[in-house]
């Protein structure tokens, strides 16, 4: 009798379970599909109106940084092995598609996918020296990476030292030069954002995280743990020397102290802690506060030392209180709203 | 011949300050296996300290260290007693750290360029301009009282720990943290003492340095590259190591400076990182398990 | 009235499960009590409790009268109760010399510590033979050997042992037991906790079954020794082939 009562109970719940699935489902795939419709047409807007400058530069800010983030995520998220010095690949990706146009007027455009492969093949070699360590001394040697990085770029007469290289504008009106950018932006990112969902689904992805709980147990359960990660620190490199490629040619400048700051390196990290490492809609969320929050810090505070100092004070709260940032948190308390559910 | 030997000295004077800036961190790492990125930071911030004294009320560098170094002491122990006491035994404690110390740095950085602005600073005691000639040899005076201070602070701390009990207790700790509760040790108060004594050898480096170098509130990023370097070089958490290769690259900066040029003496630091990590992951002194 | 006395003790680690679940122990001065049970049933759980290295979220502890709940490791050594962790947890850079003196570290007065020292270099000559030595050159044996001796610096009433056998060749356990029943008979309150349910049982007076977090069976060694279910689960042996096993 209690028995039957029970299946009678679950009956009925598996059922009301069901029915909101289907609206849940809706909002899920929805919500996202609608922000990335309104991101695709925005520019035509700007083409009718063309009063919509700001808001496509900061957009493209946002996609920049999730293309870093989202990467970053592979070996730092799913991985667990946290990089300082992601922010090389984006100076390799610049500095060659923006050194290749001066020499030979091959577009950024053109040779961007060529560039992230570059970044990503310098990853790979990285990684085989870096990744002999765990822990804080691989923090640590990212961080000397981009340092390092930073002082040849800066003595390197090839890439201009500390004046850096001046590429050209991009040969359209104003009102349109931004668009092109814009575009290929996007579609990067989107590429990067449900390149990282496959990845972290995987079978590869899985070991990944497997690494990331226990590397010992992993290895014991036949993991060939370090081709994993030094495969996962170079695929974290691809997307963002494309994005770097592109980010060159838009700024139209390169210098070492734009491309390779610790600052920079650790922006990229910040995004994805405060949205949520090892989730898939953590570095976009993260990625988008984290922009706000530093345009209105300058706009209302107006000085760029308070910038850093709030950069810090929120990294530190969100790391000593909430280390599963926020969409691990809301995920850990069932309160997630489905559409940033991406996972 | 000549030039060879005078470069030796300047090295040799120069690794004195290198091995207090690296010994606070080591420390630290050593007893609680924070990376302390904020190490330099807090360097600079003390070199401020200095700085702030020496103007105000045209105290000496060298003199107000009897300030310095308690209230880096006092900041060392509050900062560990607020942010990290309650979570040494999250098993992310080693990522988490890494990550708060080095944003603790932007934060001190940020406030220090508010207060101070980004201006190049440095404090001007009379010895800071003149050299000591010795034969065909000279040393500036400035950088001649940095090693001798430093290294009677190194050998200070080292004596502390080898023959007072506390210090046994800081040397248990670091060895096997486990062990160091079992036989009565209290690792949370012996954890926050080493804070603060890592802090406090940061306050005294950043005193000397006011006057051996110029300084500025993104200076900490160059320094930590290169006190990061002597660490995992001398092995993580190794008083001996980070002394040794404090020396060691000093020296070996001083002459890529003089024969290669000023800008490639900090890739030395860097490079020398990436090849201990090539063929000796664990440090020249280190242990092979590592966290 | 027993001389440790542990009541309905929860405990578990960080804000994980409980792993004691009311358990409640009374040690009675002088004997020697050995505590089996499957992993996972709280053994090392149970001793870092009363040694004062995990707080309790519910029970009490009471030593010789006191309660001891709320005291640091530091104070539950000072009241004379030592505790010698499985992996022997000594400091690898330090002499063996050095590794005793920290054993007394609660104690203030330096001379009484060497002193104390002394008498257990008399008491195990091996260790004097290789004082000077770091601990991490030293054998498997030698090292729980020096770990024994260093909580025995304090002089303590009672020693708490976790796994003394712990990966020790068969010839060195012997060797161990022999120096815990030499402790034993020299009026030491010992509270063992052992994998090598027999060998354990086989010194003890008592025997205590812990399983999934409770006490569920104790009674005297030899008992728990030849009980046939103990026998079955523990002790590896099948029913049939009961022989009385020795006990003390």
């Amino acid at each position: 009798m209690a028995e039957e009562l029970i299946q009678v109970d679950l009956k009925g719940k598996e059922g009301a379970i069901r029915v909101r699935s289907k609206v849940s489902l809706w909002l899920k795939r929805g919500i996202p599909l609608l922000i990335l419709a309104i991101l695709a047409l925005l520019p035509v807007f700007q083409i009718v109106e063309g009063t919509l400058n700001y808001w496509i530069h900061m957009l493209m800010y946002v996609f920049l940084y999730v293309i870093m983030s989202s990467s970053w995520n592979i070996i730092g998220g799913f991985a667990g092995y946290v990089s300082l010095g992601h922010n090389v690949f984006f100076a390799l990706g610049a500095y060659f598609a923006g050194m290749l146009f001066l020499a030979t007027r091959i577009s950024p455009f053109i040779s961007a996918p060529v560039a992230g492969l570059l970044a990503m093949g310098f990853g790979l070699l990285f990684g085989l020296i870096a990744l002999r360590t765990r822990g804080s001394t691989f923090i640590i040697s990212t961080i000397a990476l981009v340092l390092l990085m930073a002082e040849l770029f800066d003595n390197w007469k090839l890439t201009g030292g500390t004046n850096g290289l001046a590429l050209p504008l991009i040969d359209l009106p104003g009102q349109f030069a931004k668009i092109p950018y814009y575009y290929y932006l996007l579609v990067v990112m989107v590429l990067c954002v449900v390149a990282s969902y496959f990845i972290k689904h995987s079978k590869f992805g899985l070991a990944l995280r497997a690494i990331s709980q226990d590397e010992t147990k992993a290895e014991v359960a036949g993991i060939p743990t370090r081709k994993y990660k030094i495969l996962a620190f170079g695929l974290s490199g691809l997307f963002i020397g494309v994005a770097g490629a592109v980010w060159g040619s838009y700024l139209t400048y390169l210098r070492p102290s734009i491309f390779l700051t610790v600052s920079l390196g650790t922006s990229i990290v910040l995004n994805t802690i405060l949205g949520g490492k090892g989730t898939i809609a953590g570095p976009v969320v993260g990625t988008a506060i984290m922009i706000a929050v530093n345009e209105f810090v300058v706009a209302k505070l107006g000085a760029t030392e308070l910038n850093i100092v709030v950069t810090g004070l929120i990294l530190i709260f969100v790391l000593l209180f909430f280390p599963e940032g926020i969409v691990g948190s809301l995920k850990a308390r069932n309160k997630l709203p489905s559409f940033l559910d991406w996972d | 011949m000549i030039q060879v030997i005078q470069i030796l000295i300047l090295g040799i004077a120069l690794g004195g300050v290198y091995a207090l800036m690296s010994s606070g961190m080591t420390l630290i790492f050593g007893v609680m296996r924070i990376v302390n990125l904020a190490h330099s930071a807090f360097i600079v911030l003390a070199a401020y300290l200095a700085f702030f004294v020496f103007k105000t009320f045209n105290i000496d560098p060298i003199v107000s260290m009897a300030f310095t170094m308690p209230v880096m002491f006092l900041v060392g122990v509050i900062y560990y007693r607020l942010l990290f006491a309650s979570r040494a035994d999250n098993p992310r404690f080693a990522d988490i750290t890494v990550l708060v110390t080095f944003a603790t740095a932007l934060v001190i950085e940020g406030i220090l360029a508010f207060i101070f602005t980004g201006i190049y600073r440095s404090t001007t005691p009379t010895y800071a301009k003149t050299s000591i000639n010795f034969g065909p040899f000279f040393i500036p005076q400035s950088q001649l009282y940095a090693l001798i201070i430093s290294i009677v602070l190194i050998v200070g701390l080292w004596m502390f720990m080898r023959y007072t009990r506390i210090g046994n207790a800081i040397r248990a700790t670091m060895q096997n943290r486990n062990a160091a509760q079992v036989v009565g040790v209290n690792v949370t108060w012996i954890s926050t003492l080493s804070f603060g004594i890592g802090l406090a050898m940061a306050g005294a480096a950043g005193s000397l340095l006011s006057f051996v170098f110029t300084f500025y509130p993104a200076k900490h990023i160059a320094w930590i590259g290169m006190i990061m370097c002597l660490v995992v070089l001398g092995g993580m958490g190794s008083l001996v190591g980070a002394l040794v290769s404090s020396f060691l690259l000093a020296t070996a900066a001083a002459y890529v400076n003089f024969y290669f040029g000023a800008a490639w003496s900090p890739i030395t630091f860097y490079l020398s990182l990436f090849l201990i990590l090539l063929f000796r992951p664990q440090g020249l002194f280190g242990k092979k398990v590592e966290g | 009235m027993g001389t440790l006395v542990v009541e309905n003790v929860v405990a578990g680690y960080g804000s994980g499960p409980n792993i004691l679940k009311g358990l409640s122990l009374t040690v009675e001065s002088g004997k020697a009590y050995c505590i089996i049970g499957p992993n996972g049933a709280g053994k090392s759980t149970l001793i870092k409790v009363i040694a004062g290295l995990l707080k309790p979220r519910e029970g009490k502890i009471f030593f010789k009268g006191e309660d001891i709940t709320p005291l640091r490791a530091d104070q539950v050594l000072q009241r004379g109760l030592c505790y010698v962790p499985s992996d022997r947890s000594l400091f690898p850079d330090m002499t063996v010399k050095e590794n005793l003196r920290m054993g007394g570290f609660v104690m203030r007065d330096t001379r009484k510590v060497d002193e104390r020292i002394d008498e257990l270099f008399a008491q195990f000559p091996i260790l004097k033979e290789k004082s000077s030595q770091m601990a991490k050159t030293l054998s498997g044996g030698q090292q729980q050997l020096a770990a024994i001796a260093r909580a025995m610096v304090l002089k303590p009433e009672m020693i708490m042992l976790d796994e003394p056998s712990l990966g020790l060749s068969p010839k060195v356990v012997q060797q161990i037991f022999g120096t815990i029943t030499t402790l034993r008979d020299q009026g030491l309150t010992i509270l063992l906790v052992e994998q090598n349910a027999r060998k354990g049982l086989q010194i003890a007076d008592m025997g205590v079954v812990l399983d999934l977090g409770t006490n569920s069976f104790e009674a005297p060694a030899c008992d728990v020794l030849n009980d046939p279910r103990i026998q079955e689960l523990y002790l590896g042996k099948r029913h049939q082939a009961v022989a009385a096993e020795e006990c003390k």
